[in-house]
């Protein structure tokens, strides 16, 4: 489990593509079926996850994120 | 031995300027010779020559036209043995010339009324490829959301393909990724709709491993991979990526090429430094994506891995005029849109679709297609981070090389990558390095140092190190990238003392504090006292003299002080310095 603090963005990578830029600078793809409170633009989260090394995507903008539990921070 | 040192030195010198030389031999073709008779001969004297050919060459020549008659042109069908022969002959009296008739070429302009928004197409040389193959008798496998056939690829051709998501044997499109790429690999062409596809007269197979929402599973991509193997494909297109190393991928990307199979992927568009998963795989070829101006999309994943680039175009906001533009599916209403989209993604297909054309002019060796989009890749200057792998993708020059009787295939390179240049852990990066100014400059420190040899032990390793630290560097090392690791580390090792300040960054312009006599005078000020290590820094001095003297001459790109005569002159004044610095130095020793 994938412990990680970061802002959550609306990728310019396809249709409904969410990214999670990791404060450390590495950007996340959040795997799909992510809940809808965690999709806002600009949205400062602590999440919970694990990497998907068994999925690949069309929008290919990092490691697919599959998010298992976020608390917002601001 | 000083006249040995100045003999490899000339031969550098010869091999660079050949090397740099234009092909002389490149001229258009021609099935005719052209001659002109002199005008004041009769028509009887005209006729007699005529006639004369006919007997000697088996040839008639005749009026060019009916308007020849009064100029004397006269054309007969030959070739370059012909001509030869006629121009050594005793024509050559009365005549005023003999000349290839060679063939004006039109370039093929497709009649899409959007064709001209098709910035990318043009950008590859589109339309002299065309001219000689628009990709017919290949197929092209395009694993990604399913293909759905909008009406400007109602004319394109396609071939059974498999909806592993779903399972069925219907694989359209639900998102309109797919249905994208297949518009830049076989759009309907000059059919007065739309837009244009690269390699329209080749056939499509669609194979649906992505789900609507744009992501699938290792196992369904590996299982399409072998689906296009097996079912005749030439050319595999995936625009996807991410993921890990997984060994069900590897085997069906080895499979597919033991079959004869190009695979293309997309490099991915993290803007990281590694192409992603399967385009790093070996026997993939990993394409970055350019913008309209030719130079890296900022999305595009670059270093380790990437072999090629093309266009995947870059999406201003509301201004989508820098993407690429194909006939696809709206993803939430599923009705047909013209729509421009940006992207690795987009990138690949126009890879793909270009093995395609070469693939269709007789090249069915994957290697060998891939060779040849490498050579034939227009190169970029200067990039030191490999942005571009070869450079940016040429169709025209690809299928004229495919076109050329003798290949020349790098079996060297090609027998490098299969015993270990390129595998999962490391990747070395063959254009990193413009070997001969780095040969000159070591040989050349060396000759320096035997100017000097009655001052300082020339074959000693102290001042070999300082020779190779002040001119080259390891410098076989710079294009050696560990996957997912930083590659300055390389860099710096890879660069020579004058070379430091742009290491780092990735730079070609030479820092003007490094690229000076400062370092060498401060080592040799700090390092004179030390019996070994003054041998470094009087070499140091020499190496980083004649780094400066190749730079002045070669490639003055100073920081700060531009590429003219500024650059030259301070470049030339520090060799010159460093120099007077090394003799004084080996002499107070």
């Amino acid at each position: 489990m994938l412990s990680l603090q970061g802002t959550v963005q609306k990728s310019e990578m396809g249709a409904g593509t969410w990214a999670l830029v990791a404060s450390t600078g590495e950007t996340y793809e959040i795997h799909r079926g992510a809940p809808q409170e965690l999709l806002q633009n600009g949205l400062k989260v602590q999440v919970e996850g694990t990497v998907r090394q068994d999925v690949m995507t069309m929008a290919m903008i990092g490691p697919v994120l599959e998010v298992k539990r976020f608390e917002v921070i601001s | 031995m000083k006249r040995l040192l100045l003999a490899a030195l000339l031969g550098i010198g010869l091999l660079l300027a050949l090397a740099n030389a234009p092909n002389l031999g490149a001229q258009g073709t021609y099935d005719s010779i052209a001659l002109d008779f002199q005008e004041t001969l009769t028509d009887a004297q005209i006729q007699q020559q005529v006639e004369a050919i006919a007997q000697r060459y088996h040839v008639t020549p005749q009026l060019n036209s009916a308007f020849s008659a009064a100029d004397h042109l006269y054309v007969v069908s030959g070739n370059a043995r012909l001509l030869k022969l006629l121009r050594h002959s005793d024509l050559r009296q009365s005549t005023e010339s003999i000349d290839p008739n060679y063939i004006y070429q039109a370039f093929e302009i497709p009649n899409d009324p959007d064709y001209s928004k098709q910035w990318n197409l043009r950008a590859i040389n589109m339309e002299a490829a065309w001219h000689q193959t628009k990709g017919s008798g290949v197929t092209v496998a395009i694993i990604d959301t399913g293909v759905t056939v909008v009406p400007d690829l109602k004319d394109t051709s396609f071939v059974p393909g498999y909806d592993f998501v779903n399972d069925s044997t219907d694989a359209s499109d639900d998102n309109g990724h797919g249905t994208h790429i297949a518009g830049t690999i076989a759009q309907s062409t000059n059919n007065n709709f739309g837009v244009a596809g690269i390699a329209y007269e080749a056939s499509l197979m669609p194979l649906k491993v992505l789900s609507q929402s744009g992501g699938g599973t290792v196992t369904d991509i590996a299982e399409a991979i072998r689906f296009a193997a097996d079912h005749g494909a030439g050319v595999i297109n995936i625009s996807l990526g991410g993921g890990g190393d997984a060994a069900v991928m590897q085997e069906a990307i080895a499979y597919a090429h033991d079959k004869g199979v190009v695979i293309v992927a997309a490099a991915g568009n993290g803007n990281s430094n590694a192409a992603a998963f399967p385009s790093r795989y070996p026997n993939v070829i990993a394409v970055a994506a350019l913008d309209a101006s030719g130079v890296r999309a900022p999305y595009s994943n670059f270093g380790a891995g990437v072999d090629i680039a093309a266009p995947g175009g870059v999406i201003d906001g509301e201004n989508a005029a820098g993407g690429i533009l194909q006939h696809t599916i709206d993803d939430e209403t599923g009705e047909p849109v013209f729509r421009a989209f940006q992207g690795t993604s987009m990138a690949a297909p126009h890879v793909a679709a270009v093995a395609a054309l070469i693939e269709s002019v007789g090249i069915k060796d994957p290697d060998t297609v891939t060779a040849i989009l490498q050579q034939s890749a227009r190169p970029v200057p200067d990039d030191a981070l490999n942005h571009y792998g070869a450079g940016q993708l040429d169709a025209d020059a690809a299928v004229k090389l495919a076109q050329q009787d003798h290949l020349d295939v790098k079996d060297f390179l090609r027998w490098l990558r299969d015993s270990g240049y390129l595998n999962l852990r490391f990747w070395v990066d063959g254009g990193a390095v413009a070997l001969l100014p780095k040969l000159g400059m070591v040989l050349g420190s060396y000759l320096l140092a035997w100017l000097l040899r009655r001052y300082v032990p020339v074959l000693s390793l102290s001042l070999g190190a300082g020779l190779i630290a002040g001119s080259s560097g390891l410098f076989p090392l710079r294009g050696f990238y560990i996957f997912d690791l930083p590659q300055f580390p390389f860099r710096v090792l890879g660069s020579s003392i004058p070379e430091l300040g742009g290491a780092i960054g990735g730079s070609a312009a030479l820092n003007p504090l490094f690229a000076s006599v400062l370092i060498p005078f401060m080592l040799v000020a700090l390092l004179l006292g030390h019996p070994q290590w003054k041998w470094v820094a009087i070499g140091s001095c020499l190496g980083v003299a004649v780094c400066l003297a190749v730079s002045a001459i070669g490639s003055p790109q100073v920081l700060w002080l531009g590429s003219g005569a500024i650059a030259r002159s301070y470049l030339l004044v520090n060799a010159l310095l460093c120099f007077g610095l090394a003799k004084l130095g080996a002499q107070a020793s």
